[in-house]
């Protein structure tokens, strides 16, 4: 057994008129001799221990102290004492210890049944603790009612409130209650001792429904159904709705891919100029294929005439002299700066003078260093002198290596930027092109026209015999781009693989600007096949061009890659591009 | 005039912060009076915010600094309202005179209008001060200030005759609390803490006794 020592264990005022001390006896005094244990107590202005008034009223071990002995706001001191030693020791004045009675009279009365009879309302009532002062306000008491089922565990609570009454609502008239109170002081945190259970027990006044067994659950699966079904009213409303504000602000746009400047649907549908323009003006794409080739040569068009739309045909202007610099065939100036300035991301550029702007506003630094000769790769009409042939020259070996194996992976690299692409390079590819077999032919694209259309320019070996051909300088060419028609292809070929039937054959038949047709080009590649008894020197043996095989679509120009003849595909009168897939055929 | 004045004032001043009944009285208006029954409705809605913040105060204090510390042992501490022979008992509070004890409120009230701005500006060099004590202190201060201009208005009105004494007790605690030894410090905040909570707490219920009494006739 352990020891224990007497111990004050609480001291109470219910009503801050009196307080009472408790405390425990410990298990000791049995041992000896009885101690006789006292409690003494002494104000803060006092210097004296005085003994307990009171013994008896507050039962065994405790001491009361009445209305006389008790000073309210007074520090008080108790301590529990034999004759010789102190046990314990208490300090407080008697506001800190109010712990008040419990309520009293606690009562209820029925306020109103539901309809159904299965829920009813009540309101209970008791008095304040009849020692509380309350009346006179000398104590405020706070109230804490709780109440529960008969066979439930938990009690439920409601917050302290001031009145002595409150009302519970939808209590089961099938269920009795029980109903407890208890109130401590207002600006205190303990509470009193709880008051005697209350009963409630609606048979007892007979409208206990006993037979209403039954519990109205919360229907709900009916809230499901109705909420399922308004959520997909609303959700329909809102996707057939006109209202795009709302539609966005619900259902909002999924981001797609999306190049900048490039319109996906114009892609599909739109003309084919337009979507040359977009793509000559997107300067990403250009930088992407050629990032590393530091030797391919841009050339910066200068594009300033504004009667650059004006013209008739891109025959014209490629062969024209005045264009040389300015605004050129695509007159799309290239640089390798990002351009975030190129034009409107989603305006198709659909005229030269959009892309003037467009390039204009570019910076072309890098390239202008690049194309300090001015090559217009573009426009080799013009450029076609031994100026472009010293950097197609370097590029050869280069180029030669990036046809084996980039040929593939650029498909539109011929087309797209064709603008300012290495069209020598691909021409330079074409021509130098040993390792590949007298059945693969590159077109080389010169231009690509602002209308969508690819030029495709004569060879290197055309180009250093370009001056000699001038056929097909005519403005027949319906196309104002650079993509070939086979009739005009048709025209220029004709004329000039008659005139020529050698290696060179290509560059001739080939103008400046020359167009292909398939059967043009299988002419010239005819021709050129024939004359590819030549041993190549530094340039492919096999003929520069392949064939086009223009297909119907504005997809793409199709590159026959055998110089066999061609099966007479049909043109496109648009003069679509080369897309990839096709391009790809063309190549072994 | 005056006492219009006065009462568009009294209004003003008891329906700041803490005191939430609605204004019957809006500003300007010419023929409004607050009742008595009001005027001290609100006085005990700020009595007993005034003690509700300080007692919480008190107990965060106790809990932060004072453990250990042993400072309840020495519970007998004087405040420096002692001085004021307030009732100590119901039956005192009910013996004594109305216009006394509504004397006896100013006087405690006035006495505390010191020591509480010095607490506020105090309590913030203690090393690592909670918030909430800091703008207790603050709160307290403010809205002593009210009931105190409260209280004068109540008085105004209920005194028959020409104001009692100007019962006052000055304060002189002040270097305690900024005595260099960190405990004897945090022993003085203790003991100005308590004996605020004690004062808040005698205020609050005097001006409960008086409203039954006054308002109610003893039938709160």
């Amino acid at each position: 057994d352990l020891l224990q020592w007497p111990q004050i264990s609480k001291c109470r005022s219910p009503e801050m008129e009196t307080f009472s001390c408790y405390w425990t006896a410990g298990n000791f005094y049995n041992l000896t001799a009885p101690r006789i244990v006292q409690l003494l107590y002494k104000k803060s202005n006092e210097e004296d221990w005085k003994e307990c008034p009171d013994y008896i009223t507050s039962g065994q071990n405790s001491c009361y102290f009445n209305a006389s002995y008790t000073s309210v706001w007074t520090p008080y001191c108790v301590q529990l004492a034999s004759k010789n030693e102190v046990y314990d020791k208490k300090c407080f004045s008697v506001d800190e210890i109010v712990l008040p009675d419990p309520p009293v009279h606690l009562n209820w009365t029925l306020l109103n049944t539901s309809q159904t009879g299965i829920h009813g309302d009540i309101q209970v009532r008791w008095d304040p603790p009849p020692t509380a002062d309350v009346r006179k306000g000398w104590i405020t008491l706070e109230y804490e009612l709780q109440y529960k089922e008969v066979n439930e565990t938990k009690w439920k609570e409601l917050k302290p409130r001031l009145s002595t009454m409150v009302p519970l609502y939808s209590l089961k008239t099938a269920r009795d209650y029980e109903i407890r109170i208890r109130s401590r002081q207002r600006t205190s945190e303990k509470f009193g001792e709880f008051s005697e259970i209350l009963y409630v027990s609606f048979s007892q006044i007979g409208i206990g429904c006993d037979h209403c067994t039954e519990e109205v659950e919360f229907p709900w699966f009916l809230v499901v159904v109705f909420g399922v079904c308004g959520l997909a009213v609303t959700v329909i409303s809102i996707m057939l709705s006109k209202q795009p504000r709302l539609k966005m602000l619900i259902f909002p746009p999924v981001p797609v891919p999306k190049i900048k400047g490039i319109d996906p649907d114009l892609l599909k549908k739109g003309k084919l100029d337009e979507v040359n323009s977009i793509l000559a003006c997107h300067d990403n794409y250009k930088t992407q294929l050629y990032n590393d080739d530091l030797w391919v040569e841009f050339i910066e068009l200068d594009i300033e005439d504004p009667d650059e739309k004006n013209r008739a045909s891109d025959t014209d202007r490629l062969l024209s002299e005045d264009h040389l610099k300015s605004h050129g065939c695509l007159g799309v100036k290239d640089d390798d700066s990002g351009r975030a300035s190129c034009c409107e991301p989603d305006i198709p550029e659909t005229d030269f003078s959009a892309s003037d702007t467009c390039d204009a506003t570019s910076d072309s630094d890098q390239f202008k260093k690049a194309t300090e000769k001015e090559e217009d790769l573009l426009c080799l009409d013009r450029q076609d002198n031994d100026e472009s042939l010293p950097s197609l020259a370097n590029t050869d070996p280069q180029r030669r290596h990036r046809n084996t194996q980039s040929e593939n992976s650029h498909p539109w690299a011929p087309f797209a930027d064709s603008i300012e692409s290495p069209r020598p390079s691909v021409h330079a590819q074409i021509s130098n092109q040993n390792s590949l077999t007298s059945t693969d032919f590159y077109a080389q694209v010169s231009d690509i026209t602002p209308a969508g259309r690819v030029v495709l320019s004569p060879g290197q070996k055309s180009r250093l015999g370009r001056a000699q051909h001038e056929g097909c300088t005519e403005q027949n060419f319906t196309v104002d781009n650079t993509y070939f028609c086979e009739a005009d292809v048709k025209k220029c070929i004709a004329v000039t693989s008659h005139e020529e039937n050698e290696p060179h054959v290509q560059e001739q038949s080939y103008k400046e600007d020359g167009y292909f047709t398939t059967e043009s080009l299988t002419t010239t590649v005819a021709n050129f096949g024939a004359s590819t008894a030549e041993p190549p020197s530094s340039e492919m043996p096999v003929a520069d061009y392949t064939s086009i095989h223009i297909v119907h679509s504005p997809q793409g120009l199709v590159l026959n890659a055998t110089a066999l003849p061609v099966p007479d595909k049909e043109f496109n009168v648009s003069c679509g591009y080369v897309s990839t897939d096709q391009l790809n055929k063309i190549m072994p | 005039g005056l006492l219009l004045v006065v009462l568009l004032v009294s209004h003003m001043l008891l329906t700041k912060e803490g005191v939430t009944s609605l204004p019957i009285c809006p500003n300007g208006s010419g023929n409004c009076q607050l009742s008595l029954e009001e005027l001290f409705d609100r006085a005990v809605k700020l009595s007993h915010y005034i003690h509700f913040l300080s007692s919480e105060m008190f107990n965060e204090f106790d809990e932060r600094y004072a453990q250990g510390r042993g400072f309840i042992a020495k519970a007998v501490n004087s405040c420096h309202t002692a001085s004021l022979t307030t009732p100590e008992d119901k039956e005192q509070a009910q013996q004594i005179h109305h216009e006394d004890l509504l004397n006896l409120i100013l006087g405690v009230l006035r006495s505390w209008n010191d020591p509480l701005i010095h607490l506020a500006s105090e309590v913030q060099r203690i090393k690592e001060a909670p918030e909430t004590i800091l703008w207790k202190a603050v709160e307290i201060e403010e809205q002593n200030k009210r009931l105190l201009e409260g209280m004068e208005k109540i008085v105004g009105r209920v005194h028959s005759g020409e104001v009692g004494n100007d019962i006052y007790t000055p304060w002189d605690g002040l270097p305690s609390l900024q005595l260099d030894d960190e405990d004897s410090r945090l022993f003085a905040f203790y003991n100005l803490l308590h004996c605020l909570r004690r004062d808040s707490h005698k205020i609050d219920n005097y001006l409960k006794v008086l409203k039954c009494r006054l308002i109610h006739d003893n039938n709160c």
